[in-house]
């Protein structure tokens, strides 16, 4: 557990003594900031369904830059012969590192917050809608980390980590369009249930069902699987 | 300490290390030769842990490698051919998260940093980030974080690669130091290093371990490079002939000097038993006038490139 809470903390101390951290948080508060102003104050309607939706896709933008380092760069440092001969196991090192992640969507997350002020300051928002908004978000943005950080395992080139990454989430936030082309129930189904931006669109409205939940952890503990289990492969 | 059972690493349908087998024992230094791509990384790294063997069983300090890892990783202190270091932390958050790792207790993590910060010479850059160092620093920053809590197995990759020589002592007298009470398995390009502080040699080329022993023995057994130089005042054919019959002298060679009138330079090939100079000098000064004499012994260079050039003869590579 202590090598598990050292890799969090090393990963913790690599965001903020590097500009990686402040300029990702300043990226997507901009862009957040942006898709606020011009939902909230240009149409008059007092809600964040719209901004949350828009936060949806600057996630997927965003995400890479904080996960592409995350093994690219220890391949490229050559520190993944220190981690990998520590007394450490795959997982514990997968999860130290998807643990600093999340922290740092948590930060990005709450840092958002700050729309909320005018929000409630001229507005009468439905406090449990923007809840679960938030709930699904943080649920998106932990299930695209992990995927993320799968892919960087993959290369030793932090761009080509980013570059599978980007595709792939955009792919998942889409597929569920694919449902209008198929006569297939069983595709339609499919492409529903895989659908990232369908199970945010739940949250969105206010609904926290326990099978978006289960998806986006569903889909976070198998890219970590498939994260650790690659790390075993690789020795 | 370490034990090496036929180990063999193969990459697809390419064999990268070949059933090497070999032990270090407690308080050994064995340094590891081979020239470039000879598998020495590839071996360190199996011992490390990095890589696990095609075939063969490592032990590390008792724990088999392939089942007691975790064990076995908390007694090796491992130092990469690259040091593996976070450039953007500095030397003594770096060092306090190796600490952690390799569980040393909370409250002897100062005392076990203060400890390799001295031993590595490391004072004047604790609060300095990584990436702010020189190649020596970087080095040595490898070398600590490899000392910390206290493994009983140390594996150093070119451990003194890049250093200034005033660095090399300074490395080797820790790894010295190290070495009296734990095991080195040390890999190096430099011969010298080898000879100033391992009790044993094992070298290797194109996977295979050709051989393992102390540097003195690998010299005896090196017996068609031992040679004794004469200058002696003499008739050439009666001294062939007085050379060639003396008993371990094996070949004869004399030609005259250019410029002294009967004076004869003999190179003779012997055995590496002891005393064949003293019977040849006997000899010699028995029947005529000896100026020089001189036994040659084989220098762990030239048994290095013995046995890496007859391998490559053996088996010529694509």
């Amino acid at each position: 557990m202590r090598g598990l809470v050292a890799i969090y903390r090393k990963e913790l101390a690599t965001y903020f003594r590097s500009p990686i951290a402040y300029y990702v948080i300043s990226v997507f508060l901009l862009g957040t900031g942006y898709f606020f102003l011009y939902n909230v104050f240009m149409t008059g309607i007092g809600t964040m369904n719209e901004t949350f939706q828009n936060m949806g896709v600057l996630l997927l933008t965003v995400i890479p830059l904080i996960t592409m380092r995350l093994f690219s760069g220890e391949y490229n440092a050559r520190t993944m012969e220190l981690l990998m001969t520590l007394p450490l196991r795959p997982w514990q090192i997968v999860i130290g590192k998807y643990m600093g992640a999340v922290t740092m969507l948590l930060l990005m997350t709450a840092a958002t917050c700050i729309n909320l002020i005018p929000l409630y300051l001229y507005g009468n928002p439905e406090t449990k809608t923007i809840l679960s908004g938030y709930i699904g978000f943080v649920l998106l943005g932990m299930a695209c980390l992990a995927i993320g950080q799968f892919f960087s395992s993959l290369t030793q080139n932090q761009i080509i980590a980013a570059l599978i990454t980007v595709p792939v989430l955009i792919g998942l936030w889409f597929i569920g369009h694919l449902q209008s082309f198929q006569n297939s129930y069983l595709l339609r189904s499919l492409f529903g249930y895989l659908s990232f931006s369908e199970h945010f669109a739940d949250f969105i409205r206010g609904l926290v069902r326990s099978e978006a939940v289960m998806f986006y952890l569903i889909v976070s503990a198998i890219a970590l699987t498939l994260n650790a289990g690659y790390l075993q492969w690789r020795r | 300490m370490i034990a090496l059972e036929s180990v063999s690493k193969r990459y697809g349908s390419k064999t990268i290390i070949h059933d090497v087998s070999f032990t270090v024992g407690k308080g050994e230094i064995v340094g590891f030769l081979g020239p470039n791509g000879a598998g020495k990384t590839t071996t360190m790294r199996m011992i490390a842990g990095y890589t696990t063997p095609s075939s063969g069983h490592i032990r590390v300090a008792g724990f088999d490698m392939a089942t007691q890892n975790e064990e076995a990783a908390r007694r090796i202190g491992y130092v990469p051919e690259v040091p593996p270091l976070y450039d953007v932390l500095d030397v003594s958050a770096y060092l306090s998260f190796v600490a952690t790792v390799k569980d040393v207790a909370r409250r002897e993590i100062p005392s076990e940093l203060d400890r390799v910060i001295t031993a590595c010479r490391l004072e004047a850059v604790v609060k300095r980030e990584i990436f702010k160092l020189s190649k020596g620093y970087r080095q040595r920053v490898g070398l600590a974080q490899a000392l910390l809590g206290k493994p009983e197995v140390l594996l150093l990759d070119e451990p003194t690669a890049g250093l200034d020589p005033g660095q090399i002592q300074e490395t080797r007298e820790v790894i010295r130091t190290f070495g009296e009470h734990h095991s080195v398995l040390l890999s190096t390009h430099i011969l010298p290093e080898v000879t100033l502080i391992c009790r044993r040699v094992a070298i290797i080329d194109h996977g295979r371990l050709l051989a393992i022993d102390s540097p003195s023995a690998l010299q005896q057994a090196s017996e068609e490079t031992n040679s004794v130089t004469l200058d002696v005042t003499a008739p050439e054919q009666p001294l062939r002939e007085a050379l060639a019959s003396i008993e371990g002298v094996n070949a004869v060679s004399v030609r005259p000097l250019p410029g002294h009138d009967s004076l004869q330079r003999a190179e003779c090939q012997v055995d590496a038993r002891e005393g064949v100079e003293a019977r040849i000098a006997r000899a010699v000064a028995a029947r005529w006038e000896l100026h020089r004499l001189e036994r040659q012994q084989p220098t762990l260079e030239n048994i290095f490139l013995r046995y890496v050039g007859a391998r490559q003869v053996e088996a010529p590579q694509p």
